[in-house]
């Protein structure tokens, strides 16, 4: 195969690099971009490989300057065809085209053998190392996290679907992966905004200073719709993370999780309890895994302060063969069921000793002192992934769960049913959304807003930021009130004089009035010094005397009287925004046509956001006048 | 020997068959029968040995046929146990039994007897009967006899075996071993006499073939004997990050696509009440394009356990991965910037002073919009014409009227003779140009004043078809009766030309004198001191809309719709044309130096054009949003200013330097508002004060204003 390969370079390598340009010489746009038509039959693959291989190697079409033929059309650069050109990956296509034929031949003569023989070396590809070339670092992964994991997070909740190609080793191979991602942000406690949208729940997590986001569908039975091409996904799909059944791949979430467990000192891929993965608690498994796993692989370093069990642990780890993993976990995971915070301990342990910063240290500690139980309708895998980030202890209803509803300790349960018959006393009964408020705004927030059965407060997002939008909903208000008071707790500021606005940056530095507030104080001082500075120079040119007639003048001029200032507010702001408006005018004048398209460009942009604010504005004044009337 | 006994031994069985059957048959031929039965059958065996046969009786075949075809009816019978059974009583034979269903009798006995039918038991009886004996399940009744036959235990059993399928007697064993009694020793003969093939002493050639085929794949590593290893499906990939050298992408730039948006409040599950669309903007996305429609409106669920899987779930994705592939990328400077960076960095407007900014005076008088102004060289006195039909004459500085001509035209132009000794004011009104004598300066300048403005009858006859000049009978002056409606009058610089133009009148346009649509006679040029006017240009290409004379040169300048055709008057050729790229030229006026010029259009635009730089504008200032009506160059100071028919005058600071290698500096000062707006439109003219940096607007609203500095 490789001899094939190699030949058709040599070809290649008889023409030109551009061996289409023939002929007359070609120069600039015609000779860097070619249309995607023409890429193909350079490339001598049909249009679904060419996809598939400029999806691999991340090639996307660029903009030439100058369309040559044709605008409707999608250029390539030469330069990234040719790219394509020396890919292997290539040659493997043809090979596996070459292989199906044979297949499809062989079947044809009815020679068993033969298709026996031919299913026995189907050939393959790894693209490990169209990884490595695309992401040359492990932070350029990262980067281009978000859209893998939103995939492979979407693609576990979907049905398999034989139909469309997607098997249930996939499904299965992309929930495992989610779930290992999971179990790394967990640990590492790096999660750090949440959001339950319509479409689904975003998380964001910070990792080696890279912020990730992704989206979770909801765990539902998703709708499967018809108008999607699933061949190109399932592409996407194997590049991003899922180990192709066919031709055993594995690649970027698969590598990723590889180096991030590899960082924490745990084994991956993880051997997983199969009593938890039974019961499909996966996440929980892994969790645990990956806590007994830290703790043991660190441990020799702190064997002292390890209990016996730990010990033996490390013993058997270190002496036994890979093989006996899987008995290690279950007899780890036994035994922390004993004893009372143990679990906690794990949780822990390990880092305890790494440098964190301050953002880490305070996620981490956030719910530290609770305990929850979660009932059988909240969304439990959600929950179950972001308490623990958190520093939560959490439990659920089910087999294999830490403890029982019934444990004392419990400090809240997440409900979200309209009653609920029996309740503890000593527990507090609240929605899911408490929860993730609270890691939004980082406080413990008030529950008897989320209690059983109540409609619970709005949910606002955590990536809109309120000031720059230029609208604070209420309840955002509310949040940093409570956000202040907890501050102050820590660090009173005495002597402080809310009332002056003077400065309002001051007062933003202490966060008690928000920064659209201080831009609009700020705004109004300076068009009152505006206003002040033209009524002193108009004063002034009138002393210096004009050779004119005061009498005339003085009717015509558009001065204001001092005294009329105040009361005539309005009429004095009318004529500030003509002011304003003929500066605008004049200066537009004067500039060039793109910048001042561009100019006209922002003003619309200003307009319409403007509008937007206006328009929430009135709905929630009649939301509140409804409210009242 | 065998196989004589063999058959012996069938014959035995058929002939006990036959005997049965003959019984049944015959009874009387009984004994006799076993040795002339055997004949016949042996005759069907071997038809071909005729050796045998003793000529039997055609009879007897005959019944023995019928008794075979009988055999059908009564297959029950047959059987072997049946040989040793009573003989029946009824000796009908095999004839259907329902020949005498309708008789008493069922047939007859041995003795020829009728046999009586037995009273038939109805059903209830015999049931009862039946649950009586114990034994009834085992009685089976005889049609033959007509009557019941109770089974034997051993027959039941035999019953049982065959609906089992295996053999009606337990001492038959099927599977016996089979017993070769053919002695094949000593025989002497093979069965085959051939000798042995030679492919049996040689190896296969079809074998070797197939051998060598696998070999071939081994060695091929077609086949393989033992599974390749499996290599590790992860491993650390990235090492340290510290080498750089390995590090870096190949290939062109990388392009990370954008990340998708993160979500609002509006996409919440329980978003704040003010985010929900009320349901009649709902309905008015309805009405919205397609493009413009959001694409999410947000809805509220009171509790997470109300939400539904989003149905847009998977096709987001894919849009999304479609995007990913699909979609150039480029790299865009994200247009953050701030607004004020944007304006160009121009002298402050502080240092460019002075410049009109102020209105302080206004002069009020007018009934009607008023059309044009002209201030007077010494900047003492302004004229104004309006379409009132009345010129008048102001004092610049008190805004006092001094005098009033009743004109009884809508004035459309008016303009003072700039020599200072000859305070002459030529004023177009309707199709006439007037020559009025103003009345001031004094007694010496008011004869000369006369005695230029006396025009003799004669004069008028020698160019009809072009101006006749006429004498002015109600205020003292000359009056030029045009063709046509005279739009512009400019003086020249010495005072004794003067130019009009008659910008063509399309819809006045006579059929006759179509033969000069290229109107040659829309541009004049009048000479006050002989008299006389004449038509400078044998040609004019485009409709003239207005024309101005150079400042210090014998030049003129000629402005149609797109162009401005600048002709050197002495040599009367045509010098330049500028190119405007302007819809419709309203407007020209020539910069004190000479070199520049500035045009303004009907779209709101204005051009500078420096002429020593190119044909085409040095600058386009996009200034008022409606028509420009007039733009106006200050003599000594470097501003200029042009009015429209949104009621405001923009001024301008045009500096132009003496330095060649310097271009023009051109920095707008400030709008000039006051006039209220009418139907006839905002301003319609702007002229500057010759020596103070003064601007004259006059508006529609039929006021004139002085902007001060």
């Amino acid at each position: 195969m490789n001899r094939i390969y190699f030949s058709y370079c040599l070809l290649f390598s008889s023409y030109s690099p551009l061996s289409f340009v023939k002929g007359k010489k070609k120069e600039g746009t015609a000779a860097t971009f070619i249309t995607r038509t023409k890429a193909v039959r350079n490339l001598q693959v049909t249009l679904p490989h060419f996809r598939k291989l400029c999806i691999l190697k991340g090639v996307f079409p660029r903009e030439p300057k100058k369309k040559i033929h044709g605008s409707e059309k999608t250029y390539y650069h030469v330069k990234d065809i040719n790219f394509l050109m020396h890919e292997p990956l290539r040659g493997k296509l043809w090979d596996i085209k070459a292989y199906k034929k044979k297949i499809k031949k062989a079947r044809g003569k009815k020679n068993k053998d033969m298709v026996e023989r031919l299913l026995d070396r189907q050939p393959t590809y790894k693209l490990d190392r169209l990884v490595l070339e695309r992401y040359p670092t492990f932070v350029d992964a990262l980067r281009d996290l978000d859209d893998c994991l939103t995939m492979v997070h979407l693609f576990a909740t979907l049905p398999a679907m034989e139909s469309e190609h997607i098997q249930v080793d996939r499904i299965h191979n992309c929930r495992r992966l989610s779930h290992e991602w999971q179990a790394y942000i967990s640990r590492t406690h790096s999660l750090r905004r949440t959001f339950i949208s319509v479409k689904g729940i975003y998380y964001q997590a910070e990792v080696e200073g890279q912020k990730i986001t992704w989206l979770t569908p909801h765990a539902l039975q998703q709708v499967v719709t018809d108008d999607v091409d699933f061949n190109v996904m399932l592409t996407f799909l194997e590049f991003y993370e899922v180990e192709a059944i066919m031709y055993q791949l594995e690649t970027l979430l698969g590598f990723v999780n590889f180096k991030l467990y590899h960082s924490i000192n745990v084994k991956y891929p993880p051997i997983l309890d199969p009593r938890l993965e039974a019961l499909a608690d996966e996440l929980y498994a892994l969790c645990r895994y990956i806590a007994t796993g830290s703790r043991t692989l660190s441990g020799n370093s702190q064997s002292g302060i390890s209990s016996e069990s730990e010990q033996t642990g490390n013993k058997k780890m270190n002496s036994e063969s890979e093989e006996s993993e899987v008995r290690l976990a279950q007899l780890q995971h036994q035994l922390p069921a004993n004893e009372r915070g143990a679990l906690m301990n794990m949780m822990e342990d390990v880092n305890g000793a790494d440098e964190e910063d301050q953002d880490t240290k305070e996620c981490k500690s956030l719910f530290k002192d609770f305990k929850f139980f979660l009932s059988r309708e909240v969304p439990r895998e959600s929950l179950l992934f972001i308490i623990p980030a958190f520093g939560g202890l959490v439990s659920w209803e089910g087999d294999g769960a830490p403890f029982k509803e019934t444990d004392e300790d419990v400090t809240h349960q997440i409900v979200d049913r309209p009653s609920l018959g029996r309740k503890f006393l000593s527990r507090e009964y609240v929605q899911p959304q408490w929860i993730f408020d609270c890691i939004n705004a980082r406080i413990i927030l008030p529950t008897e807003q989320y209690l059983l059965g109540r409609v619970p407060p709005p949910h606002l997002s955590p990536f809109v930021d309120n000031e720059a939008e230029g609208y604070v909903p209420e309840y955002a208000e509310t949040i940093k009130r409570l956000q202040a008071a907890a501050r102050r707790q820590v660090l009173p500021f005495p002597g402080l004089d809310p009332m002056d606005f003077s400065d309002p940056g001051s007062l933003l530095a202490e966060g008690i009035i928000d920064r659209a507030e201080a831009n609009e104080a700020a705004e109004q001082r300076q068009k009152l010094l505006k206003l002040e500075q033209q009524y002193h120079d108009e004063l002034k040119m009138e002393l210096q005397g004009v050779t004119f007639s005061a009498v005339a003048s003085k009717g015509n001029s558009q001065i204001p009287p001092a005294e009329d200032v105040e009361v005539e507010e309005g009429a004095s702001m009318a004529l500030l925004d003509q002011v304003a408006e003929d500066e605008l005018n004049l200066s537009k004048v004067s500039m060039s046509r793109r910048q001042r398209g561009l100019m006209e460009a922002i003003q619309i942009g200003k307009e319409r956001k403007r509008n937007k604010i206006e328009l929430l504005k009135k709905r929630r004044k009649n939301s509140e006048a409804n409210r009242k009337g | 020997m065998a196989k004589l006994k063999i058959r012996d031994k069938k014959v035995k069985i058929a002939i006990t068959k036959d005997k049965k059957k003959k019984d049944k048959a015959d009874p009387e031929a009984v004994p006799e029968l076993p040795a002339e039965y055997s004949s016949p059958t042996r005759d069907e065996e071997h038809s071909d040995s005729r050796d045998v046969s003793q000529s039997s009786d055609s009879e007897l075949s005959c019944e023995i046929n019928e008794v075979e075809g009988n055999d059908l009816h009564h297959p029950a019978e047959e059987s072997d146990s049946s040989e040793d059974e009573v003989a029946p009583r009824n000796t009908i034979g095999d004839v259907p039994l329902e020949w005498y269903k309708d008789e008493e009798h069922i047939g007859y006995d041995i003795a020829g007897r009728k046999i009586k039918k037995h009273a038939r038991k109805d059903k209830i009886e015999s049931f009862l009967a039946g649950v009586d004996d114990s034994k009834n399940w085992r009685k089976i009744y005889d049609e033959y006899n007509d009557e019941e036959v109770e089974l034997t235990k051993k027959e039941m059993k035999l019953i049982k075996r065959l609906l089992q399928g295996s053999t009606p007697h337990t001492e038959v064993d099927p599977y016996a071993p089979y017993v070769d009694w053919f002695d094949w020793e000593d025989k002497g003969h093979p069965l085959s006499n051939a000798p042995e093939p030679k492919r049996r002493f040689i190896p296969s050639k079809w074998e070797h073939k197939k051998v060598v085929k696998y070999i071939r794949a081994i060695r091929k590593g077609w086949i393989k004997f033992e599974k390749p290893e499996e290599e590790p499906r992860h491993y650390l990939l990235w090492g340290d990050d510290s080498t750089s050298a390995e590090s870096k992408r190949q290939g062109l730039k990388y392009i990370p696509a954008p990340k998708p948006k993160l979500a609002g409040h509006e996409e919440s599950y329980n978003p704040s009440l003010e985010y929900i669309p009320t349901q009649e903007e709902i309905n008015s996305y309805q009405l919205m394009y397609e493009e413009d429609r959001p694409k999410f409106i947000p809805k509220r669920y009171e509790s997470l356990r109300n939400v539904p899987a989003y149905e847009n779930a998977l096709k987001e994705g894919f849009d999304r991965c479609l995007d990913l592939y699909l979609c150039p990328r480029t790299r865009k400077k994200r247009i953050n910037i701030d607004p004020e960076s944007l304006k160009p960095k121009l002298p402050s407007r502080k240092d460019l002073k002075p410049y009109p900014s102020k209105c302080y005076l206004e002069y009020l008088g007018h009934s009607g919009p008023v059309k044009s102004v002209s201030v007077e060289i010494s900047g003492q006195w302004l004229a104004s014409g309006s379409t009132d039909g009345t010129i008048r004459l102001w004092e610049v500085e008190t805004g006092r009227c001094l005098k009033v001509w009743e004109v009884g035209q809508p004035v459309n132009h008016v303009a003072w003779n700039p020599l200072p000794q000859l305070p002459i004011l030529a004023a177009s009104a309707g199709h006439d140009v007037l020559l009025l004598d103003t009345g001031l300066g004094d007694a010496e300048e008011q004869h000369r004043i006369t005695e230029l403005l006396h025009v003799e009858e004669s004069a008028s006859t020698d160019d009809r078809d072009l101006v006749s000049w006429a004498r002015e009978e109600m205020y003292g002056g000359i009056r030029l009766k045009h063709t046509k409606a005279v739009a512009n009058v400019e003086w020249h610089r010495k005072g004794d030309y003067f130019t009009t133009v008659m910008p063509k009148d399309i819809l006045r346009t006579l059929p006759e004198r179509l033969d000069c649509s290229r109107d040659t006679k829309a541009v004049l040029l009048h000479q006050l001191s002989k008299k006389q006017t004449h038509n400078p240009f044998k040609k004019l290409r485009g409709l003239a809309v207005s024309a101005v004379f150079h400042p210090t040169r014998s030049i003129f300048f000629i402005s149609t719709k797109n162009h401005i055709r600048i002709y050197d008057l002495l040599k009367s050729k045509l010098i330049n044309k500028l190119e405007t790229g302007l819809q419709e030229v309203s407007s020209v006026a020539v910069h004190p130096g000479g070199d520049n010029l500035i045009v303004g259009s009907k779209e709101g635009k204005m051009c500078w054009f420096d002429m020593d730089l190119s044909s085409r504008p040095y600058k386009i200032l996009k200034t008022h949003p409606k028509d420009i009506t007039n733009v106006a160059f200050h003599r000594s100071y470097p501003l200029f200013a042009s009015s429209s028919e949104d009621c405001t005058a923009y001024v301008f600071h045009g500096m132009v330097y003496s330095d060649l290698n310097q271009n023009p500096l051109i920095v707008p000062l400030e709008i000039l508002r006051g006039h209220a707006s009418s139907k006839y439109g905002g301003v319609l003219d702007c002229k500057f004060h010759p020596r103070q940096p003064w601007l004259f607007t006059a508006g529609a609203d039929s006021v004139i204003k002085l902007y001060c500095h």
